[in-house]
């Protein structure tokens, strides 16, 4: 049970059975999904338990040889990045199995998408190998636009599900072509991630390639993370698709693309990152400001969460950009954090429109008063949104603020206002026009989650964003050693630079109409040939 | 044995707050004896270490990365020392008073439990200001005031002007705390740690360790002090917390939670007081005209709560002043030695104020009060008394306490600050006495008034108990302490008799100006208010008046402002986001291609002939472009 493996396979070989058994036999496929994800989710932690703290090394190994002639294995193994997310991904896949007892019709196909999902992303994460890597996020990504299109809600549903499987296939493409740029540029035959870095570092790619490879691969993993400009598929798609889903998908799977981004981009392409950090630092205010005052303005409370949703994935850009210890482990911790509170917040969202049938906040108030087991967690779901000490988003967000100072000052000062402002703005507003002021008589019928089976999902989520807020070390200490590694190669300087090379050099022209104004300047333009 | 006494006062409300959550919040009794309980231990515990003198700093590590200056080592530390061991007796003992108070005062609300929960929740965050040891501690249980704040004042929340005035008051203490991160990060950037007792060793090493950011990191720092102690121009929220409960008023505005910024002043007096810095400067000024803005908005209050939130506004901007002017003599013991007086005899006040308000029904307008003091004579005497010491009347403890700010302002040279602070005195003695002739004296003005009865033991004992200190605090030697923390010679306790005239004897032009204020003040508001029906100000003084009462337009200005700002700016973004991105530019994209789409359809009719006449003409027009060539 102490194996990656299991963790992954519990998910996908729950899924072949529910595939085998009839229509009829609706029981079987709830509990087939509730048991599978439970097993994955007692695995997670008992890998996260007897994870060794303090070493960078790769633990819980196993490696199956698969296509030998283009190097391709099944490799599966967690270091201190992955192994925070693979956690909070079992707890996440349980909760929402947990939460789709909504779902009435076709349960059979709904199960068995919703595990290949749950699947997808534990293998995903796990993955050591770039084909594997990319072809688990693939299981877990088509899968979900079929979940949205079928079994979601709303009058938007048919075009956020267009909408959503263009944005995330378009992203997906750019980034395969990345991946496969890096394969061949690199040359080494292989798609391990291990010895790519290994043999990268001694004998990295050209950093003038690399500057071209490098956007690629952060606009393509950045479109998968609601990158700002390309955000607006998030807040639709997570309004429109079930409750299950939207947990899911802006709970972890989202996070695919920032794991990316600190697992493939950073440190094999450190002179890349060196130059775009800049202006992924600029673009990421995109995120955090910008989504932030929009998310002020929504009326429909799921548009509200998937905004500060898109808001709150802008601390984790903000920490890569700062190629900083702090900033980096920030990143990650505010990875998991978030994976937990936009899973809580999509469920309680779903919650209160399973009872109320709208979530436009205009019809709201005065919910606390009928609900005051969701209502209460949703107050301190929204107070971890606004980033208060206690849960697990403060010491993420206080470490990217922390990190990003050194090279950033006026973009931290602005992440600041949007952190502890904005979010507080919108949050509080949600609070007071959805819980509090007087009780409507329409809702008068409306019922709180009757008992502890149907309080379990929404406390296990809670309940893991106290622990680690509370507790950040045990998160933190894992990240450390992985981290200081990357942060390491990425202030390296390229073993075969000249001297010229370690400067920061202008983005390719194709690009920058993309970096606001000003990220630009003072850099030196120092173009290689090719 | 002492850490483990540490540990437990801080832990014990948290306990409390956690059991009452998950498992006794229908039943009332039960989490009401849980969260007095744990205050009282907590009392106890505070007792013990100040009986022991207790020092030392127990800590676990919170957060450890990297090392040297880009690293961050936060410990979850508890700094015992003569200021924070006097401070606790302060949250803890006022505290236990409030907690049995709020049994009796809110006997008839169902949600008891909750309300027993947030109360402890506030006591621990308060415990965990007082006894952190390092900034990002601090800040985390700053919010965890500021959170719990939130749920006590909106603890009615189905009343929509309580919610507001919770959110009001989060989002102002938000912005405080906007600029205390960003002076806790610069500290840390330029120091390279953030333990308290690590950076005052490294400041009194190297002074000018700051260098240029001194003056900025020190009023990024005041930042947070401004939102909690509610000082100009972050005051607004305080008036509108009115809205919850009288004992969370109490707690509040009294010990806690705005006395917080006072003294995380006083904890890192160090980085406020290094050379170069204009820090202390600015401060005392913000103190002075917080002090004076919110005794003049007294004036023309008319609810009982709302007058005693200006005066404790008014107060804490004495304190802040204390603190700005104590540059010159590196100890800020003065403020907190009127923080100290001023939490027994202002919660003494909102206590005294809740007792009347809960036997007049909830009246709070202090016109439809009068005869309250033959009706309800405990509550009177210990709210006259409380009074009293809050005008500084000899020998009760506010005079003391209020004193040594006078003799502070003048011994460092601040003659305007101490002409203003004079002023203010005479001011605060003039709207409290303003309000006691109102309420307490003539006839009843109203039925409510006129039936009122008593308040049940459980209710006047902690009146009772808190008038202790309120006379005695003054004799007790509290500024000695707190001396003790910023290295001033010791003095020799004097005997009762000295210690009564010490202030005469120490500066007597602050003493004498003191009194002779607070005399002023009284007789204005004997002469217009001693028999008064109704207020003779507005008919005098219409245009002022009308100002007064309506707090200078504050809230409204604050409105406007963020409506052009912030509000403008969401709606732009709001406005892209629809039209712009999702509209021009994905639409565009999608129309596009639908268009070129729609173009290429055209070619194709499946009519054979077309298709024929398309290959016939192709072929023509390859035949004429060879042939041509």
């Amino acid at each position: 049970m102490q194996s990656l493996s299991f963790i992954i396979l519990c998910p996908l070989l729950a899924a072949g059975l529910i595939a085998l058994v009839p229509r009829n036999y609706q029981v079987v496929f709830r509990s087939l999904a509730l048991l599978s994800t439970l097993l994955s989710l007692l695995g997670a932690i008992r890998i996260f338990a007897g994870f060794d703290t303090g070493s960078a090394a790769l633990q819980f190994e196993e490696q199956v040889a698969w296509v030998d002639s283009l190097g391709i294995s099944y490799h599966v193994a967690v270091d201190g990045i992955n192994v925070g997310l693979i956690l909070m991904g079992a707890v996440v896949a349980f909760a929402a199995v947990c939460v789709s007892r909504e779902i009435t019709a076709r349960q059979k196909e709904y199960y068995l998408l919703l595990l290949l999902m749950a699947g997808g992303i534990l293998g995903a994460f796990a993955s050591y190998d770039l084909f594997f890597f990319y072809f688990f996020h693939e299981l877990a990504l088509v899968p979900t636009f079929i979940l949205i299109g079928v079994w979601g809600r709303g009058e938007q549903r048919n075009y956020a599900t267009f909408k959503i499987t263009l944005y995330l296939s378009l992203g997906a493409l750019v980034a395969l072509v990345g991946l496969i740029a890096l394969y061949l540029e690199a040359g080494h035959q292989t798609f391990n991630l291990w010895s790519l870095a290994r043999q990268l570092e001694a004998d990295p790619i050209d950093p003038a390639r690399q500057r071209y490879l490098f956007p690629l691969l952060l606009f393509g993993f950045g479109i998968l993370v609601s990158l700002w400009p390309f955000h607006t598929w998030a807040p639709l798609g997570y309004a429109a698709a079930p409750t299950a889903v939207a947990m899911l998908h802006a709970g972890v799977l989202k996070k695919f693309g920032l794991y990316g981004l600190i697992r493939v981009a950073v440190p094999l392409l450190p002179a890349g990152v060196q130059s775009w950090a800049e202006v992924l630092a600029w673009l990421c205010l995109g995120n955090i400001l910008y989504c932030s005052l929009v998310a002020m303005r929504q009326k429909d409370l799921n548009l509200l969460l998937g905004n500060s949703s898109v808001a709150h994935v802008g601390f984790a850009f903000l920490g890569i950009a700062s190629l900083t210890l702090l900033g980096l482990t920030g990143a990650v911790v505010v990875m998991v954090a978030h994976g937990f509170l936009a899973a809580l917040t999509f469920a309680l969202s779903g919650y209160v429109r399973q009872q109320t049938g709208t979530v436009n906040l205009d019809h709201m108030g005065g919910l606390l008063e009928r609900l005051p087991f969701i209502g209460g967690v949703l107050v301190m779901a929204f107070l971890a949104g606004c980033g208060l000490p206690g849960f697990a988003n403060f010491p993420g967000e206080a470490l990217v603020l922390f990190g990003a100072w050194q090279g950033y000052p006026g973009v931290a000062i602005l992440a600041a206002w949007g952190a502890l402002i904005l979010a507080a703005v919108y949050m509080l507003r949600a609070v007071r026009v959805l819980l509090h002021g007087p009780l409507p008589e329409r809702w008068g019928k409306v019922a709180d989650a009757p008992h502890l089976w149907h309080k379990l999902p929404y406390g296990l989520l809670l309940a893991a964003l106290l622990l680690f807020g509370c507790w950040p070390r045990l998160l933190t200490d894992k990240i450390q050693p992985c981290v200081a590694d990357i942060v390491r190669r990425a202030e390296a300087p390229p073993a075969n630079s000249a001297a010229g090379l370690a400067r920061i050099a202008l983005p390719p022209a194709a690009a920058p109409a993309l970096a606001r104004p000003g990220a630009t300047d003072g850099l030196t333009a120092s173009r290689h040939p090719r | 044995m002492i850490d483990l006494f540490a540990w437990l006062i801080l832990g014990l409300p948290l306990l409390a707050a956690a059991a009452i959550t998950l498992f006794t919040l229908p039943d009332a009794a039960k989490s009401a004896r849980l969260s007095i309980g744990a205050v009282l231990l907590a009392f106890l515990g505070s007792l013990i270490l100040w009986a022991r003198d207790a020092t030392g700093e127990p800590a676990v590590t919170w957060l450890a990365l990297g090392t040297g200056t880009g690293g961050l080592q936060i410990e979850l530390g508890l700094k015992l020392d003569p200021l924070s061991r006097l401070m606790l007796l302060v949250v803890t003992g006022v505290g236990s008073a409030i907690h049995i108070y709020s049994w009796g005062y809110l006997h008839a609300d169902r949600n008891r439990g909750r309300y027993f929960a947030g109360l402890s929740l506030f006591t621990f965050a308060m415990l965990g200001i007082v006894l952190a040891n390092n900034f990002l501690m601090l800040f985390i249980f700053w919010e965890l005031v500021g959170v719990s704040s939130y749920l006590l004042i909106g603890f009615w929340f189905a009343r929509p002007a309580a919610a507001e005035a919770a959110k009001k008051a989060f989002l102002t203490n938000r912005l405080g705390d906007f600029g205390f991160l960003l002076g806790i990060i610069l500290v840390w950037a330029a120091l390279g740690t953030l333990s308290f007792t690590e950076l005052e060793a490294r400041l009194a090493d190297d002074p000018a360790a700051l260098g240029a950011a001194a003056s900025v990191a020190g009023l990024l720092i005041f930042c947070g002090a401004m939102g909690k102690s509610a000082q100009f121009p972050l005051h607004v929220w305080l008036p509108d917390a009115m809205e919850g409960p009288t004992p969370v008023s109490a707690l509040i505005h009294a010990a806690t939670m705005v006395a917080a910024g006072v003294y995380m002043l006083c904890r890192v007096f160090f980085v406020l007081a290094v050379p170069g810095s204009v820090a202390l400067e600015l401060i005392a000024w913000i103190g002075g005209v917080t002090a004076l803005l919110a005794a003049l908005l007294a004036v023309q209050q008319n609810d009982i709560k709302r007058i005693l939130a200006y005066s404790t506004l008014s107060q804490l901007g004495y304190m802040v002043l204390a603190v700005g002017v104590s540059g010159a003599s590196r100890d800020p013991s003065v403020a907190m030695y009127h923080l100290t007086t001023h939490a027994g005899f202002k919660a003494l006040l909102f206590l005294g104020a809740g007792s009347v308000i809960h036997a007049l029904h909830h009246e709070q307008d202090i016109w439809k009060m009068g005869g309250l003091s033959r009706r309800l004579p405990i509550t009177f005497w210990t709210f006259l008394l409380a009074t009293l010491a809050l005008c500084g009347v000899p020998p009760l403890s506010g005079f003391y306490s209020k004193d040594a700010i006078l003799a502070r302002t003048l011994e460092s040279g601040h003659h305007g600050l101490f002409a203003l602070a004079t002023l203010v005195a005479a001011l605060t003695t003039f709207y409290m006495f303003r309000l006691v002739f109102v309420a307490f004296t003539g006839p009843a003005k109203s039925q409510a008034a006129d039936h009122a009865r008593e308040s049940p033991p459980v209710m006047t004992l902690p009146l009772l108990a808190l008038a202790v200190p309120s006379v005695l605090a003054g004799f007790w030697g509290i500024h000695r302490v707190y001396g003790a923390q910023y290295g001033a010679e010791p003095a020799a306790a004097g005997s009762w008799a000295q210690q009564l005239v010490e202030p005469f004897a120490h500066a007597p032009l602050a003493a004498g100006a003191g009194l002779a204020a607070a005399l002023m003040g009284w007789l204005g508001a004997w002469a217009w208010y001693r028999a008064a029906l109704q207020d003779p100000l507005p008919a005098r003084f219409a245009t002022v008046a009308r100002w007064l009462r309506d707090r200078l337009y504050f809230d409204e200005l604050y409105e406007r402002l963020i409506g052009w700002t912030q509000e403008s700016l969401a709606r732009l973004a709001d406005g892209v986001d629809r039209w712009v991105i999702m509209g021009v530019a994905v639409k565009g994209t999608h129309g596009t291609f639908e268009l070129l789409g729609r173009l290429l359809r055209l070619a194709q009719t499946g009519n054979l002939q077309t298709y024929a006449f398309v290959l016939v003409a192709g072929v023509a027009l390859l035949l004429f472009l060879v042939m041509a060539r």
